[in-house]
C-alpha cells in the first residue's frame, strides 16, 4: 500500500530534497507571516489611531474643561438626561450630531475673537462654507448604533451620573482631551461586553441592519 | 457494557430540550410579527414591489439580470392566469420572505448568518454570510437573493440610498426583513415614551405604499391586533401549507364573485 503511494511521487536525490525543502520553510514562513501580522493586529482591536487633524484646533479641554459647557449643549441630537422633551433636545437623532457654524457663533461673534482659530469660524460663518471636521468615531455602516436607548440605560444604570460623565462611558474623558481621539475599541466585542454586563439585549437583529 | 451506576452519573438531559428550530412558535413576552395578504384586494399594481426597492437600497434590476434570473427583488408579484381568453381572470400573488416558524432555511446554514429572532423574525446577519448558497436553495418561496455582483446605481439615484439599510456587497444573501429597521425605530420610539406598540404602528414599507390595503402588517402574539383577526378568516391559507414551514404570512383566498352563489360561506 505504502509502496504504491510511493510510487506515485516524483524520485528525488537528497540535494534536491534540502533544496526543496528550504524552498518551501521560506514560503511558508512568508504565508505565516501575514497571518501572524493579522492576529497581532486583531488582539489589538479596534480602530485607533490617535486623534486626526482637524482643519480648526477646537479644544475640548478649554470647552467643556473651563467652559462647563453640556455635551448637549453643542451636539443637539443626543437626549437630556431626565429631560426628554425640552427645545435643547427636541428631535433626538440617532446620532449626536456635529453642531453647525451658527452654533459656535452664538458665542464666537463676542468670545474670544481676536483668536486665530476663532477668526476661521467667523471667516466660514461669513462666506457660508461648513467647516470640514473630521469624524472621530466611526461605527461600520452595517452597525445601527442610536444614542438615544444607550444614554437612557446608562442613566438609569448610574442614576448619580451627569450627561457628561454618561458620555465618557464610551468616548473617554472629553472634558481633558485638547484633540478628541477615540478611547474604545467600540468593535463587536466591546460592544457585546457592555450589553453583556448590563443584560441588555445581544441578539444580532438589534444591533445589524 | 454500562452498568447502572455508570449510567446514573450521566447528566440528565430534559425531556423538552429541542432545537430551536423544533417549536414554530415558541413562546415570548414579546411580539411575533406577522402579515396577511388579501388576495381579494390586490391589484397587482406593483407599488409594493416598488416602495421596497427604495427603501431597502436594492439596485436596479436590468433586463439582462431578470433574463438571467438573477434579479433581485425581495418582494415580488406573482401573476396566474385561470381559465381560457376571453373568460381568462387574472390573479396576483405577491410573494416575500415568509419568515417561516419552522425555516428551512435557519437549519441549513453553515454559519448561523439566518436564525430566528425572539421577535418571531426570519433575519439575516449579512456580515457573517459568506455565500454558500444553501439558504436560497432550501427556500421552497425562492425569496432569498444572492448578490452576484456589486450593487451599482446610476447617478443620482446613488444619492437617495435609506441610511438605516445597509448595501449589501457581492457575495452574500439578502431577503425581506419585514423592514427590521422600521420595526425598530418604532419600538425604541415607543420605549422612549413608556407604552407598548401600537398596533398598525409598525409598517413596512409594501404595507405602507399599498394603496387598497391589501398587505397589513402586525403583532400576531396580540391577539386583538388587525393581523390576528385577519388570520382566522375563513379565506386564511398558507402558501406551500404542506410543507409545515409555519410561515408569518397568511393569505386571503380572492372573493369571486361568480363563485359566491355556489359558496354561501366567502368568509367576507
Amino acid at each position: 500500500m505504502l509502496d504504491s503511494f510511493r510510487a506515485l511521487l516524483p524520485r528525488l536525490s537528497p540535494k534536491q530534497l534540502i533544496v526543496i525543502s528550504g524552498l518551501g520553510a521560506v514560503l511558508g514562513g512568508g504565508a505565516i507571516a501575514p497571518v501572524i501580522l493579522l492576529i497581532v493586529l486583531g488582539a489589538m482591536g479596534g480602530t485607533i489611531t490617535g486623534p486626526p487633524e482637524q482643519p480648526i484646533a477646537f479644544d475640548h479641554s478649554v470647552h467643556v474643561g473651563k467652559a462647563g459647557i453640556a455635551c448637549e449643549f453643542c451636539h443637539r441630537g443626543i437626549p437630556v438626561v431626565g429631560d426628554t422633551q425640552t427645545a435643547m433636545s427636541a428631535p433626538v437623532s440617532a446620532a449626536a450630531t456635529i453642531p453647525s457654524v451658527e452654533q459656535c457663533m452664538f458665542c464666537h461673534a463676542v468670545v474670544a475673537t481676536n483668536s486665530p482659530e476663532v477668526q476661521k469660524i467667523r471667516a466660514a460663518w461669513e462666506t457660508g462654507t461648513p467647516i470640514d471636521w473630521v469624524r472621530v468615531h466611526r461605527l461600520p455602516d452595517h452597525v445601527d448604533f442610536v444614542h438615544d436607548p444607550h444614554i437612557r440605560a446608562l442613566a438609569e444604570i448610574h442614576p448619580s451620573f451627569t450627561t457628561a460623565q454618561i458620555c465618557a462611558t464610551c468616548h473617554g474623558d472629553v472634558a481633558s482631551m485638547t484633540e478628541v481621539e477615540q478611547v474604545r475599541a467600540l468593535n463587536m466585542g466591546d460592544c457585546q461586553g457592555c450589553h453583556r454586563e448590563n443584560s441588555a439585549p445581544l441578539d444580532c437583529a438589534v444591533c445589524h441592519k | 457494557m454500562a452498568s447502572a451506576t455508570d449510567t446514573a452519573e450521566l447528566p440528565v438531559v430534559a425531556a423538552a430540550a429541542t432545537l430551536p428550530t423544533d417549536d414554530p412558535h415558541p413562546e415570548t413576552d414579546g411580539h411575533r410579527w406577522g402579515m396577511v395578504i388579501d388576495g381579494d384586494k390586490c391589484t397587482g399594481c406593483q407599488a409594493c414591489v416598488v416602495a421596497c426597492q427604495s427603501e431597502n437600497n436594492l439596485a436596479l434590476n436590468e433586463e439582462n439580470r431578470v433574463i438571467e434570473r438573477r434579479a433581485k427583488t425581495w418582494i415580488r408579484i406573482e401573476r396566474y392566469w385561470e381559465g381560457e381568453w376571453p373568460n381568462a381572470k387574472a390573479r396576483f400573488l405577491p410573494v416575500l420572505c415568509q419568515h417561516c416558524g419552522n425555516a428551512p432555511c435557519e437549519t441549513v446554514c453553515p454559519v448561523w448568518a439566518t436564525y430566528h429572532n425572539p421577535d418571531g423574525l426570519n433575519v439575516q446577519v449579512y456580515n457573517r454570510c459568506i455565500g454558500t448558497r444553501f439558504c436560497a436553495n432550501a427556500c421552497p418561496y425562492s425569496v432569498r437573493y444572492f448578490n452576484f455582483w456589486e450593487p451599482e446605481w446610476p447617478s443620482p439615484m446613488d444619492r437617495q440610498l435609506n441610511p438605516d439599510v445597509t448595501v449589501r456587497t457581492k457575495g452574500i444573501v439578502e431577503k425581506c426583513t419585514f423592514c427590521i429597521h422600521r420595526i425598530n425605530r418604532t419600538k425604541r420610539q415607543a420605549d422612549r415614551d413608556g407604552r407598548p406598540v401600537a398596533d398598525g404602528e409598525v409598517e413596512p414599507a409594501c404595507v405602507q405604499a399599498c394603496p387598497t390595503t391589501a398587505l397589513v402588517f402586525g403583532d400576531l402574539n396580540d391577539s386583538e391586533s388587525k393581523v390576528s383577526e385577519l388570520s382566522h378568516s375563513k379565506r386564511a391559507y398558507s402558501l406551500l401549507d404542506a410543507l409545515g414551514t409555519a410561515p408569518a404570512i397568511t393569505y386571503l383566498k380572492k372573493v369571486d364573485p361568480s363563485h359566491v352563489d355556489e359558496h354561501e360561506e366567502h368568509g367576507h
